[in-house]
């Protein structure tokens, strides 16, 4: 026992001591608290550790001698044996280099982290989460999902009741209003609504079969009524000479010819959607990003409405 | 050599300092100089355009609204493709935004029209029930600076290669040419050419006038961008 144990001895019981005090003197202070138990105790074995590990070492340095084959190089007169590397280092050397060649050609490649990957994962297995529970469904769920995909994507324009909000976009709680219809049939169209390019013309080009001339501004405001009225009243006549030849008689369309005038269609609506159009009151954007079955809903509840 | 080194601590360092940065410079700089080249679609802004992102600027849009489609689906399904970096590429600055008071316009010339912005500026609420956006009725009657855009083309197509007047690459396999003025009155002549198509599908009877007397308000030309935003 020399001078340097009865030193790390006495400093440790002091510390122990101080720490004694200062916990067991504060509030709350060593009252069986585990947490508090337990800090002493860390503190405890800190101070212990600290001072005999510090002591070993300068022991160590007071008494070790070193010796070995001195390597030629001097530098700077500070000499290097030619002691071979621990084992433990070695083991370590070659297992840091087998796992940075694991790392660079299977560990970072496979493991990686991409951003956009998890996206398109995200995205893959949400499609496949509603296609098994939406892709079948029709009826009035259909409208449901048409109502909700309507009021997300739809209502900003048409408004929360479909009604246009005053003419700022079209009132989809009728199939044609007036100024519509006057509008298409003076200017022609070619709104895709066929989902293919498939121009009406204008009205030099819609003659009344029953009168044998170019149709007439009072034809034109006649079947406009006639058509927002619902295909009812007056102007039954005009439409049936200038327009049943390409939209039927009763105003339901023909594949391939011409669209329905007189009531929406699921399909109408997914052509507005997919290709936008461009009318008397403005343009509507297409809406292509909607998938099949949200612009079929969307077709479903926009029929629902003018029923 | 190494023992050379050794003795040379400065050099030393320099030849560390070289050896870490050839890793780092060829691990990022090819990547940048890829990621930021203007992807195919993105064409240079036309002078009324420009105008408009300076009113854009002018009127703190981007303290409520970000450029910015983040890669998660709640986004994408909202607001169209993410965000390539490339897109950026003509803006300066990019105007990503921080905070969404309102939705994010990265890509609002998608799915807004001519006719729905000029509703929404006058009165935000008659159009989105609830909105908090507030009116800016000024844009209005206030009229565009197209002198200042201009002189924006001109720096930007002298400084950092902008293509005007040069075909670029569309998504279609077609190519666009944003055309810009050989002078300031040419530059202004074409913006009000494109302020006339704008005009054309608005409602507000003092802006048609405006336009038709060959002046072009702020709205035509906030319009005009909003378009742009794809």
């Amino acid at each position: 026992m020399n001078k340097l144990y009865l030193g790390g001895a006495i400093f440790t019981i002091l510390m122990l001591a101080f720490t004694y005090i200062s916990v067991g003197g504060s509030e709350g202070g060593l009252n069986g608290d585990i947490v508090n138990m337990l800090a002493v105790a860390g503190a405890v074995a800190l101070v212990i550790i600290t001072v005999f590990v510090v002591i070993k070492y300068v022991r160590q340095m007071q008494t070790d001698t070193a010796d070995g084959e001195l390597a030629d190089e001097s530098w700077d007169n500070i000499g290097e044996y030619k002691n071979p590397v621990p084992m433990g280092w070695a083991i370590m050397f070659l297992g840091t280099m087998i796992w940075g060649m694991w790392y660079f050609l299977i560990g970072y490649p496979v493991n990686a982290y991409s951003q956009i990957g998890e996206y398109n994962e995200d995205t893959a297995a949400h499609n496949e989460k509603f296609n098994a529970q939406y892709e079948s469904i029709t009826g009035d769920r259909l409208v449901e999902m048409g109502e909700s995909v309507f009021l997300a994507e739809c209502k900003v324009c048409h408004g929360l009741a479909a009604d246009g909000i005053d003419g700022k976009a079209a009132n989809l709680k009728v199939r044609l209003e007036a100024k519509t219809v006057k509008h298409v049939v003076e200017n022609g169209s070619n709104n895709q609504l066929l989902g293919t390019e498939m121009p009406m013309p204008d009205r030099n080009g819609l003659f009344n079969n029953n009168t044998g001339a170019l149709i007439t501004d009072a034809e034109i405001d006649a079947v406009a009524a006639y058509v927002a009225n619902g295909m009812s009243g007056a102007g039954a006549d005009v439409f049936a000479g200038a327009c049943a030849s390409c939209h039927g008689e009763d105003g339901q369309g023909m594949e391939y010819v011409a669209p329905n005038v007189a009531a929406f269609t699921p399909e109408l609506v997914a052509n507005v959607l997919n290709h936008g159009k461009k009318g008397v009151i403005g343009t509507m954007p297409a809406f292509d990003r909607l998938n099949a079955k949200q612009k079929e809903a969307v077709g479903a509840y926009i029929t629902s409405l003018s029923k | 050599m190494f023992h050379w080194l050794e003795k040379h601590p400065f050099f030393f360092a320099v030849g560390v300092f070289l050896v870490i940065s050839f890793a780092g410079l060829i691990e990022i700089v090819p990547n940048f100089a890829q990621a930021s080249r203007p992807v195919i679609g993105t064409a240079p802004y036309s002078t009324l355009e420009l105008a408009g992102r300076h009113v854009y600027i002018k009127n703190s849009c981007n303290a409520c609204h970000s450029q910015l489609v983040r890669p998660f689906k709640s986004e994408t399904d909202r607001y169209g493709h993410y965000s390539l970096s490339g897109e950026y590429a003509y803006d300066r600055p990019f105007l990503w935004g921080s905070k969404r008071t309102g939705p994010d316009l990265m890509r609002v010339g998608n799915y807004r029209t001519t006719d729905w912005h000029e509703n929404h500026m006058k009165a935000p609420a008659d159009v989105v029930p609830g909105s908090i956006m507030p009116a800016y009725t000024w844009m209005f009657t206030n009229l565009a600076d197209i002198n200042t855009a201009y002189a924006e083309q001109l720096t930007v197509a002298q400084f950092f290669s902008t293509p005007y007047n040069k075909p670029v690459p569309m998504k279609d396999g077609s190519t666009k040419v944003v055309a810009m003025g050989n002078n300031v009155t040419e530059a202004n002549a074409m913006a009000l050419e494109e302020a006339k198509l704008i005009a054309a599908d608005m409602k507000d009877q003092d802006v048609k006038d405006a336009v038709a007397n060959g002046q072009i308000p702020e709205i035509v030309a906030l319009i005009a961008y909003m378009n742009s935003l794809k």
